[in-house]
Order: structure tokens, then C-alpha cells, then sequence
């Protein structure tokens, strides 16, 4: 890191913070691409952009004269509205973060700097963190479209950086509420999983809006179209971030400014809130189990088992990830099911996506309790054997996976029976395969590495999703009840045959 | 509680290691070590950093395969049938392994659980190291907030918990203030009078004078020297009083500058 852009600004001043926390910003974003060369990094990330401008030109296209132009302002405001979702849901979790970090903000706390700069500096980091995650997917969209559809489109640059600077204010604020609500030590869990939710929200929501009958639809874009009094009027105080992307440059400094105003004023009136409040998490010590009787318990495969449900339900941060997971495959489902419309649509809808759950679910928590164990050696220093152990593990996974996925299961049941049946033959399957990977293919790491895991071995990674891939494909033949169910199902058991473990390293 | 050299011949050896070998590519980190340790004997294995000590404790705790060599704990050939020996050996690491979400309590319960402890048994001693080693305020405190002394006590309580008769500890005194080494001094003494063996490593010179009844010098993998202090202290010559001077001495590092010593040398076999 040679980069160092502090020197440029007089130690202590406000420059010189935002410059500090930037660069902590920058080695976190570093961190993300593990040991990977920076040279190595920033060539995926330049293929990834290259990528998202490739994706983009449709979407252009479509906004510009080609697509339905009624549609215009209601996909512009749910792409708005999505992006704000986002940046919301980033900032919290990195306001959050912020908060509960031990480290350099005990350091600049006790220091005589005063509290309004150093959460100034630091909601700015926030801020670029946030915007940073979500440009990389945005600002390809506004190329494009300046290309395609003409020079105001770079309105969306400043509308993302005041969405940035909007959302981490909210953001900060909401962090703030849930410490004043939930005390300091539950704020942590509640945060993680009020992000996650609000990351996924919009993205449920949309497809539950999917789901309306079509003249619901039709009512809310006519709605839009004569911009009516109240929430749908298109001239009115809400939609104008929609009418800033949009290119109306009134409406882009009226947002830059409030969002600007919106910041600087949570920076001023919360500095002394955020600065208590991040020393009252310090305080916290650790999280207290409760107090109870002794008793142990005697039985040791119990006891195994206890060990990784603790381990798992204790830390929120992995638990909100495996919701995330589920969270992301509903949509499709959803889209599938209302594509096709009918109730036999179950079985290759609902059902294939419970079998996607199930690989999923099941290969993270393999990971997890296998790969992620925090104390291997200890565990080989016990009179255990190994086999013994990995059983264990793998019967720690099947529990919960069974409880999580009892209830679509049900719920399909009253469907389809006979597609509920088969989804419970694919889901142990494919549950199955992708937990023996990962317990053939161990991959040490952190357990909140649990999302970033596959970086240390493609392709197993690919292996998994692979497997993940071909009981769905399986399940939704059976479904159509087809005998070309066979061929995934045979191809599944070959990646398995070829993944065995090898007698040499057994 | 030390007997003269010549009565430990009678007493059973806890461990025994002949010819024990291990190399990492061409580096031998280990080279045909032997080493006996009785029961009722704390014995030091003190050496400089990359001396092999760690190396030898992991073999024989089961972790890492030897090369070479027989390792036998009460009379188990540990090569043959890892599962009895380490029924009753404790093994604790040089940085303490623990599960940062689980309050000690639960720790001890998965210790115990592993080491198949009666519930009973492990109950009345889990309370009873808790209390000894100040650690009954914390029972219920996740152990991610422990300062290392802390981890590494519950770590030792996992160790002693299911009271083990041969322990083998890699550098358990490192990095503990002074009134937490003395508590689990005092445990250890308890446990080498009740009839266990303990072998420690260290690269403290004060922690093997005080503690052991006898000390053996490693180096380069290779034990250069052994015996009680006493005798370690005549080989090294008699202008030499302390246990440094002796280290230093017979390492190569002495103001003497002379070499290690070409061959093992026991002086009470
Ligand atoms: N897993 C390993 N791979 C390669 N070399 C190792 C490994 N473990 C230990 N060594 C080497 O073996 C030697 C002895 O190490 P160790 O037993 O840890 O020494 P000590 O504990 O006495 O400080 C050192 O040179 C070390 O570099
Ligand atoms: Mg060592």
C-alpha cells in the first residue's frame, strides 16, 4: 500500500480523517479479493465492468425509444427505489460495523478531536462504501444509456452520490434507533438482520407485486401516467430522485441539495449519540450465555451436535448470510410459478426451488461445521475418531436444514403431494451430495467467510453449484414426468464419482 | 518430591519415546529423538524457538504422523492405537484453541463429552478447576471477550477436566501475569503428586529451574543434554551457576562459544 493520500491534508484536520478512513475503506475492499495480486484484481474487476456494460445495453435500449414508454417513470422509480433499498441496507450494516469495531475508533475517541468529525469521517467512508458496492452495477446502466439514449443520463451520477449521502444518513440514524430500542447488546443481531431484510425487501416485494392481478398493475402505471394527487403524482416531493435520474436538472439540485442537508445534519446532531453509543458497545464485554444449574449432558453424539447448533445460532452475521441465501432463490420461484400459472406448475416451480434451498443450505452449514471448525487439532487430540467426528458434523447440518424446509414442504404437500413427495426424494439428495463435497473438499477458513469461501477453490465451488443445478433440472423432469430425469440424475452421481476422495489423502 | 535419579528405573514410564523422527521436506525437525518421563514426574523440554519441541508434543498427542520411532504412553503403542492413548492424555496447545460463542461451562461440557467424562464426575470437577482457577465470575461469559491468560486457563480446565495421567503442555506459562502462572503452578504440582506425568515445553530458563524435577535440553531437534538441575549444572563445568549459563552453554550461544554437544548427553541413564 503505497498509495497514501493522508500525507495531503494537515494532521487532525477533517481532510486528513476522511482520508484515514478511506484508506481502511479501500484495505477492506482489498481484504474482499483475499490473496489475490492487486494486479490479478483489478483485471476482474475491469472483466466484471466490461460484463455489466455488455448487460447493460439491453436494459438501455429498452429505457430509450425501443421499450414501452407508459413503462419509463414506473421502471425508472423501481430501479430508484431499489437502488435506495440497497444503499440503505449497506450503510447500516457498515454504520453498524462502525459502531461495534473495536480498534482505531477507541484510538480517535479518546483523542481531542471533536465527536462531529470523526462521525463526519467516518459516515463519509460509510457513504463511499455504499455507493462503491452499488455503482459497479448502476453507472454501467448510465453509460449505456448516455450512448444510447443521449448526454442527460449523467444525471446519474450525482443522483447516486446524493443517494449515498441520503441513504447513510437513514442509515446512521436507523443504527443509532435500534441501540436506543434494543440496547447495545442486541443491536448487533437486530442490525444484521433488519440489512438483510431491507436488501431483500424490494426485491420480495416487487415479485409480490408480480403477483396482483394485472389490472392492479394497470391501475398503478395509469395512476403514474396522469400523475394523480398523492403517492403516485410524479411531480410531487417522493419522486424526486426518480425525476433527478430522469435528467430533470431542477429536480437533481433540489435532491443533491436535501440529501447533502439530510447528512450534514445527522453528522451534527448525531456525533455526541454515535460517539456514547459506540462507547457503551465498547463496554459490552462479550455476550453472557444464561445463567442455569449445571448439568451435563452425558450422551457424546448429543453433545457434538449441541456444540455446532450453538456455534451457528450465536452468530448472527452467518445466520442473516444462510437468510440471505434463501431469501435470493424465492424470486425465481415466484416468477416460474406465475409464468405458468397453474397448480401442477408446483412441481416444477416451487419444488425444484426447495431442492436449489436444500443444496445450498446444506453445503453452507457442511462448510461451516466442517470446514470453519475452530478447534480441528483439539478435536484430534480426542479420543474420537475422525469418522466419528465428521458424522457428527453432517448430523448437525440435517437437522436444521430438515426444520427449514418442513414448511414449504407442507405447504407444497397441500399442492401437489406427489411433488412434495419428490421434492423431499431430491432435496436429501442433492442436500446430501453437496455436504459430501464439502466434507471430501474441506476448504479451512473464517466462518464469516462463509459467502466467500469458493475463493479458495473454484472449483469445487463449481462442483457445487453444478450438483446444486442438476437435481433441480432433475426434480423439475420428474415433474413434467419425464424419463430424461435420468440423465441429471446420472450426471449428478458421476460429478460425485469423480469428486471421491482419493485413497492416497483419506 | 523428586526421588534420587536411580529410583525412577522402578517407577512405570508414562512415556517413552526411541528413535522419534520427523522432517518437513529436507528439514528434519525432529531427529531420532528418546526421551522417557515417569509417572509422577514433571519433566521440561527446554529449547530455543524452532527447536522441535512443539513438533515432538504433536506427535505425541497424535496430531502430526511420525516418521520414525516408537512413542508409547502406559505402556500404548500411540502409533498403533492413537484412540487409547489419547483416552488418557491431555494435549494443550501453544495458543489456546477455544470456541469463541461457547460460555466456559459449555467448553468444559464438549471437553468432557469428547473424553466420554460421566456427566456426575465431569460436573463436580468442572465446578471445581472453574473455582481454582478464578474463573467461576465468568462461567457464564462467551470466551470470545477473554484476555489470553483467561483463554489459556480454560483451556488448562478443558485439559485437566478428564483427568488425564499423562499431560502434555506446549508452552503453558506463556504470556500469564505472574498470579495466574502461580494458580496453575500449583494445579500442575497437584496433578505430578496425584501421580500424573507432565511434560511442559518452554523457552523460559525460569519456568524449568523452578518447576521440573528434571529438565531436557532440545536442540535442532536433538536432546543435547538431560538430568535435574543439579546435574545439568555440574556437566556444564563448575564456573556455571545458573540454568542460563548451562543453556547457553551446551546450545552453542555460551560466552564459551564451544558448539552444541555432538551427542546426547544423559547423565542419569
Ligand atoms: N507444519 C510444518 N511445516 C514445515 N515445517 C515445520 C512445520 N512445523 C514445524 N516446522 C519446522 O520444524 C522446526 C521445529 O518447529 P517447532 O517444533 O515448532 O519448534 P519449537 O516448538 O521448539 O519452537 C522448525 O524449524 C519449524 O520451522
Ligand atoms: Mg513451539
Amino acid at each position: 500500500m503505497r498509495r497514501d493520500f493522508t500525507r495531503f491534508f494537515t494532521p487532525g484536520s477533517f481532510g486528513w480523517l476522511i482520508a484515514q478512513d478511506l484508506r481502511l475503506s479501500l484495505r477492506r475492499l482489498q481484504g474482499m479479493f483475499g490473496a489475490l495480486k492487486p494486479r490479478t484484481a483489478s483485471l476482474i474487476l475491469l472483466a466484471a465492468l466490461i460484463a455489466f456494460h455488455g448487460l447493460a445495453w439491453p436494459v438501455a435500449h429498452w429505457l430509450g425509444e425501443d421499450g414501452d414508454q407508459r413503462l419509463f417513470y414506473p421502471s425508472l422509480a423501481a430501479g430508484v427505489l431499489f437502488v435506495l433499498f440497497w444503499l440503505v441496507s449497506q450503510s447500516l450494516t457498515g454504520a453498524t460495523r462502525a459502531l461495534y469495531t473495536r480498534g482505531d475508533l477507541d484510538l480517535l475517541l479518546a483523542s481531542p478531536l471533536p465527536p462531529t468529525h470523526i462521525l463526519g469521517a467516518r459516515a463519509i467512508a460509510i457513504a463511499a462504501e455504499a455507493m462503491g458496492a452499488v455503482a459497479i452495477l448502476v453507472l454501467p446502466i448510465a453509460n449505456m444509456n448516455v450512448l444510447v439514449n443521449g448526454w442527460r443520463w449523467l444525471t446519474i451520477y450525482p443522483t447516486l452520490l446524493a443517494g449515498g449521502l441520503f441513504a447513510t444518513a437513514i442509515g446512521i440514524a436507523l443504527a443509532l434507533a435500534l441501540i436506543r430500542l434494543f440496547g447495545p447488546r442486541r443491536t448487533r443481531v437486530v442490525s444484521q438482520v433488519v440489512a438483510t431484510c431491507v436488501g431483500a425487501a424490494f426485491v420480495l416485494s416487487l415479485q409480490v407485486l408480480n403477483l396482483f392481478p394485472e389490472e392492479t398493475r394497470e391501475n398503478i402505471i395509469a395512476a403514474i401516467e396522469r400523475s394523480e394527487p398523492g403517492l403516485f403524482n410524479r411531480h410531487g416531493l417522493l419522486w424526486l430522485p426518480v425525476r433527478a435520474a430522469a435528467g430533470d436538472l431542477q429536480a437533481l439540485i433540489f435532491w443533491f441539495a436535501l440529501a447533502v442537508g439530510l447528512f450534514a445534519l445527522t453528522c451534527l446532531i448525531m456525533g455526541r449519540a454515535f460517539t456514547t453509543s459506540a462507547v457503551q458497545s465498547a463496554g459490552l464485554g462479550a455476550a453472557r450465555t444464561k445463567p442455569r444449574a449445571i448439568r451435563f449432558r452425558a450422551q457424546r453424539g448429543r453433545i457434538l451436535r449441541h456444540k455446532e447448533w450453538r456455534l451457528i445460532a450465536r452468530d448472527p452475521w452467518l445466520l442473516s448470510q444462510l437468510l440471505l441465501q434463501v431469501i435470493y432463490t424465492l424470486p425465481v420461484a415466484l416468477i416460474i410459478w406465475r409464468s405458468l400459472g397453474t397448480q401442477s406448475a408446483a412441481a416444477v416451480s416451487v419444488a425444484p426451488a426447495i431442492v436449489v434451498i436444500a443444496s445450498q443450505l446444506s453445503a453452507s452449514l457442511a462448510w461451516i461445521t466442517i470446514s470453519s471448525e475452530d478447534a480441528p487439532e483439539f478435536l484430534a487430540s480426542a479420543p474420537v475418531t475422525r469418522a466419528e467426528i465428521e458424522w457428527r458434523k453432517l448430523e448437525a447440518v440435517a437437522l436444521p436444514l430438515g426444520l427449514f424446509l418442513a414448511l414449504p414442504l407442507i405447504g407444497l404437500a397441500f399442492v401437489s403431494p406427489s411433488a412434495a413427495l419428490w421434492a423431499v426424494v431430491f432435496a436429501i439428495c442433492a442436500a446430501s451430495s453437496t455436504a459430501l463435497l464439502n466434507l471430501w473438499h474441506p476448504m479451512p477458513g473464517r466462518r464469516a467467510m462463509v459467502m466467500r469461501r469458493h475463493s479458495q477453490s473454484k472449483l469445487i465451488g463449481m462442483m457445487e453449484h453444478l450438483l446444486s443445478l442438476l437435481w433441480a433440472v432433475a426434480m423439475v423432469l420428474t415433474g413434467l414426468g419425464s424419463v430424461f430425469a435420468c440423465l441429471p440424475i446420472g450426471l449428478a452421481l458421476a460429478v460425485l464419482w469423480f469428486n471421491r476422495p482419493s485413497r492416497a489423502t483419506a | 518430591m523428586t526421588g534420587p535419579a536411580d529410583h525412577f528405573s522402578t517407577i512405570p514410564a508414562a512415556v517413552s519415546l526411541r528413535g522419534l523422527t520427523k522432517r518437513f521436506g529436507d528439514r528434519i525437525a525432529v531427529g531420532g529423538l528418546d526421551l522417557t518421563v515417569r509417572a509422577g514426574e514433571l519433566y521440561a523440554l527446554l529449547g530455543p524457538n524452532g527447536a522441535g519441541k512443539t513438533t515432538t508434543l504433536r506427535m505425541v498427542a497424535g496430531l502430526l504422523p511420525a516418521d520414525e520411532g516408537t512413542i508409547e504412553v502406559f505402556g500404548i503403542d500411540a502409533r498403533r492405537d492413537p484412540i487409547a492413548a489419547k483416552r488418557i492424555t491431555a494435549w494443550l496447545p501453544d495458543e489456546p484453541m477455544l470456541y469463541d460463542k461457547l460460555d466456559p461451562l459449555e467448553y468444559l461440557e464438549f471437553v468432557a463429552g469428547l473424553w466420554s467424562v460421566a456427566p456426575e464426575i465431569a460436573e463436580e470437577r468442572a465446578v471445581a478447576l472453574l473455582h481454582t482457577l478464578g474463573l467461576w465470575e465468568h462461567r457464564f461469559e462467551r470466551c470470545e471477550s477473554f484476555s489470553r491468560g483467561m483463554k489459556q486457563k480454560v483451556a488448562l480446565a478443558g485439559a485437566l477436566i478428564h483427568d488425564p495421567n499423562l499431560l502434555m503442555l506446549d508452552e503453558p506459562l506463556t504470556g500469564l501475569d505472574a498470579a495466574i502462572a502461580r494458580q496453575v503452578k500449583d494445579l500442575l504440582m497437584e496433578r505430578v503428586r496425584a501421580g500424573a506425568a507432565i511434560v511442559l515445553t518452554t523457552h523460559i530458563l525460569d519456568v524449568a529451574e523452578r518447576l521440573a524435577d528434571r529438565i531436557g535440553i532440545i536442540h535442532d531437534g536433538r536432546l543435547i543434554a538431560e538430568g535435574t538441575l543439579a546435574e545439568l549444572r555440574q556437566l556444564a563445568g563448575q564456573n556455571h551457576s545458573t540454568l542460563e549459563d548451562v543453556f547457553l552453554e551446551l546450545t552453542g550461544q555460551g560466552p564459551a562459544g564451544q558448539g552444541p554437544a555432538a551427542q546426547p548427553t544423559a547423565i542419569d541413564a
